[in-house]
C-alpha cells in the first residue's frame, strides 16, 4: 500500500458512480445529433434512449441494468504503478454493487453460480502498460454490456482471402453487422482490430471502441478513411436504433492496427451497445487528478 | 407514430392475433422475467413431470434481469431492461405449449420462433434497449420471486406488476411477419453493392 492509495480510491469511486449513472458526453451528443435525420420510428427510439439517460442522471441510478464485465485500461509511470489498483477497483465495484448501481452479473463460466457482488477470478479485466515517459497514471474504466459480445467475430485472413481492393475484408465486416442486426443494442459502436495474432486483434478491437472518444478521428489517414467508409455503409443497412428500423445503426467505428506476420491477417470485430458507460482520469504523484473521459 | 393499443394480462388469444408488426402497445398487469437459466429449469421441470412455479396461460415473458434492493418485507426494483432475446430462441415452441402469448425483449427472435408464433398465436414485443431506468418506472410492485438463491438476481424469475408499460413495438406477429427478418434480408440484398463501391 502506498500513501496514494487513499486519494486514488476516492477518485476512483467518485468517477465510477459518475461513469455508470450516465453515458460519455461525446456519445450522448452523437445520439442527439442523430435525431434530426431519423425516420419517425428511429426518432421515437432515440428519444427513449435519451430520456433514459436523463432519468438515470436525475435519479442517480445505473443507466442500464447490465454492467457487463468491467474492463480497466491503465498506462502508468513506473513510480505510480505501485498503487494497489486491482484491489481498489475490485472493492469499489463490490461497493457499487451493494449500493444498487450495478447488478451482480458475474458467474462461474461452467457452474453458472453467481458470485453475488461482481467479484471473481479475472474480474475486473485489466490491461496494464508501464510507460516511463508519463508523469501520471492514466486509467480508463469501461462498463460494456455483454449482450453485444454474442455477435463479436474473428477471422484469420490470408493475403488471398483479404481480396482485391480488400473486398474479402469489407464483406466480412458488413456481413458481421448484418447478421448481428438489432441484437447488440444499436446504435452501436464498432471496434475493429487488425493484425497481431488472435488475442492481439481481439484486444485491439475491444480497446479501440472502449477507450477512444466516439467523435474523434483516427490519426492514421488510411484508417480514418476506412472508419468513415464503414460507418457510412453500416448506416445504409436500415437496422436503426433498437433494431426497429431507421438510419442510425452505428454512431462510431474505431479501428486499431498492429503489424502481423507475413502469412496472416487476423481481424476481430467487437460490438459496443449505445450505452457507453466509462470514465477516465489522469492521476498525478501529488494526488491530484484530471478527467479525460 | 400510431396510437398505442392497451393490453391487460392475462392476454386473450384474440387480442394477440389481431396485432401486426409495427403496432405499438402498452401492457398492464402481471409479467414474468425469464432468462437463459429460468427457461432451462422450466423445461427440465416440465419434462420430468414436476409442477411449474407459475401458471403461464395468457402470460407475458420478459427477457430481463433486474437490479433490486431488499426493502421492508419485499424488494425495491431500481432498474430493469431487456436482454438479448436470441439466446432464448430454442424455447419459443415450449413457451407456446405453456400458453405464453407475448415475449418482450430486444433484438428479436429467429425463424423457429416465427413458426411457433404462428402455431400458438404469439407476438414478440420490442422494448427500448439499454433503458433500465425508463422501464423500471412502469413496475408498480415486485409480487414475488422464484429461484433467487439458486440462480442469482439476473436469472431468477421475478413476478412483477406493471402499469401502462410501453411503448413496446410489435416486432414479430402471429401471421409470420418479423421486422428483424425483413431488415436482415434488406441488408443482404444491399451487401454486394456496398462492398463494390467502397473505394
Amino acid at each position: 500500500m502506498t500513501v496514494l492509495d487513499r486519494p486514488f480510491a476516492e477518485a476512483f469511486y467518485e468517477s465510477l458512480i459518475r461513469g455508470v449513472t450516465g453515458i460519455s458526453p461525446d456519445i450522448l451528443q452523437l445520439l442527439k445529433d442523430a435525431r434530426d435525420d431519423e425516420t419517425p420510428t428511429g426518432k421515437s427510439m432515440l428519444d427513449a434512449l435519451i430520456q433514459n439517460v436523463e432519468l438515470a442522471r436525475k435519479m442517480k441510478r445505473g443507466v442500464c441494468q447490465s454492467p457487463g464485465i468491467p474492463c480497466i485500461y491503465i498506462r502508468s509511470n513506473p513510480e505510480l504503478s505501485g498503487i494497489n489498483i486491482r484491489k481498489i477497483a475490485g472493492d469499489s465495484i463490490i461497493r457499487a454493487t451493494k449500493e444498487g448501481y450495478l447488478r451482480p452479473s458475474i458467474v462461474h463460466p461452467l457452474t453458472r453460480k453467481n458470485s453475488g457482488d461482481n467479484s471473481g477470478p479475472g474480474i475486473p479485466n485489466f490491461e496494464m502498460e508501464v510507460d516511463p515517459s508519463l508523469d501520471y497514471l492514466e486509467i480508463i474504466v469501461s462498463f460494456k454490456g455483454c449482450g453485444p459480445e454474442l455477435f463479436n467475430a474473428f477471422k484469420t485472413f490470408t493475403p488471398e482471402s483479404l481480396g482485391k481492393n480488400l473486398e474479402g475484408l469489407k464483406r466480412f465486416l458488413l456481413e458481421t453487422v448484418i447478421n448481428a442486426g438489432g441484437k447488440p443494442c444499436p446504435p452501436i459502436g464498432l471496434g475493429v482490430g487488425i493484425g497481431g495474432q488472435m488475442d492481439g486483434a481481439a484486444k485491439l478491437s475491444r480497446m479501440a471502441i472502449s477507450t477512444r472518444r466516439w467523435d474523434d478521428r483516427n490519426p492514421d489517414p488510411e484508417l480514418d478513411r476506412m472508419e468513415r467508409e464503414l460507418k457510412d455503409r453500416i448506416n445504409q443497412l436500415g437496422i436503426g436504433p433498437g433494431g426497429a428500423g431507421g438510419k442510425t445503426t452505428a454512431l462510431a467505428v474505431k479501428i486499431g492496427l498492429a503489424y502481423t506476420h507475413t502469412a496472416i491477417c487476423p481481424v476481430a470485430v467487437n460490438f459496443h451497445c449505445w450505452v457507453g458507460r466509462r470514465f477516465g482520469f489522469r492521476f498525478y504523484a501529488d494526488g491530484t487528478r484530471e478527467e479525460i473521459l | 407514430m400510431t396510437q398505442p393499443i392497451h393490453l391487460t394480462t392475462p392476454l386473450s388469444g384474440e387480442s394477440v392475433r389481431q396485432l401486426k408488426v409495427n403496432d405499438i402497445v402498452t401492457l398492464t398487469g402481471i409479467i414474468y422475467t425469464a432468462r437463459d437459466m429460468a427457461h432451462l429449469k422450466l423445461r427440465e421441470l416440465q419434462e420430468s413431470g414436476k409442477p411449474l412455479p407459475e401458471a403461464l396461460e395468457g402470460s407475458v415473458i420478459f427477457h430481463a434481469g433486474p437490479v433490486v434492493k431488499k426493502a421492508d418485507g419485499g424488494f425495491d426494483l431500481l432498474n430493469i431492461g431487456p436482454t438479448t432475446s436470441i439466446r432464448m430462441e430454442p424455447h419459443s415452441d415450449f413457451l407456446g405449449r405453456l400458453g405464453v402469448k407475448a415475449i418482450v425483449g430486444k433484438g428479436g427472435l429467429g425463424e423457429g420462433s416465427v413458426q411457433a408464433f404462428k402455431n400458438y398465436g404469439m407476438v414478440y414485443l420490442l422494448a427500448a434497449p439499454g433503458c433500465g431506468v425508463l422501464h423500471a418506472q412502469a413496475v408498480k410492485q415486485v409480487k414475488r420471486v422464484h429461484w433467487l438463491e439458486e440462480m442469482g438476481m439476473p436469472e431468477a424469475i421475478w413476478v412483477l406488476e406493471v402499469k401502462d408499460w410501453g411503448p413496446l413495438t410489435v416486432g414479430m406477429d402471429s401471421q409470420g411477419n418479423s421486422i428483424f427478418q425483413a431488415i436482415k434480408e434488406e441488408g443482404l440484398r444491399k451487401l454486394d453493392g456496398l462492398v463494390k463501391d467502397w473505394k
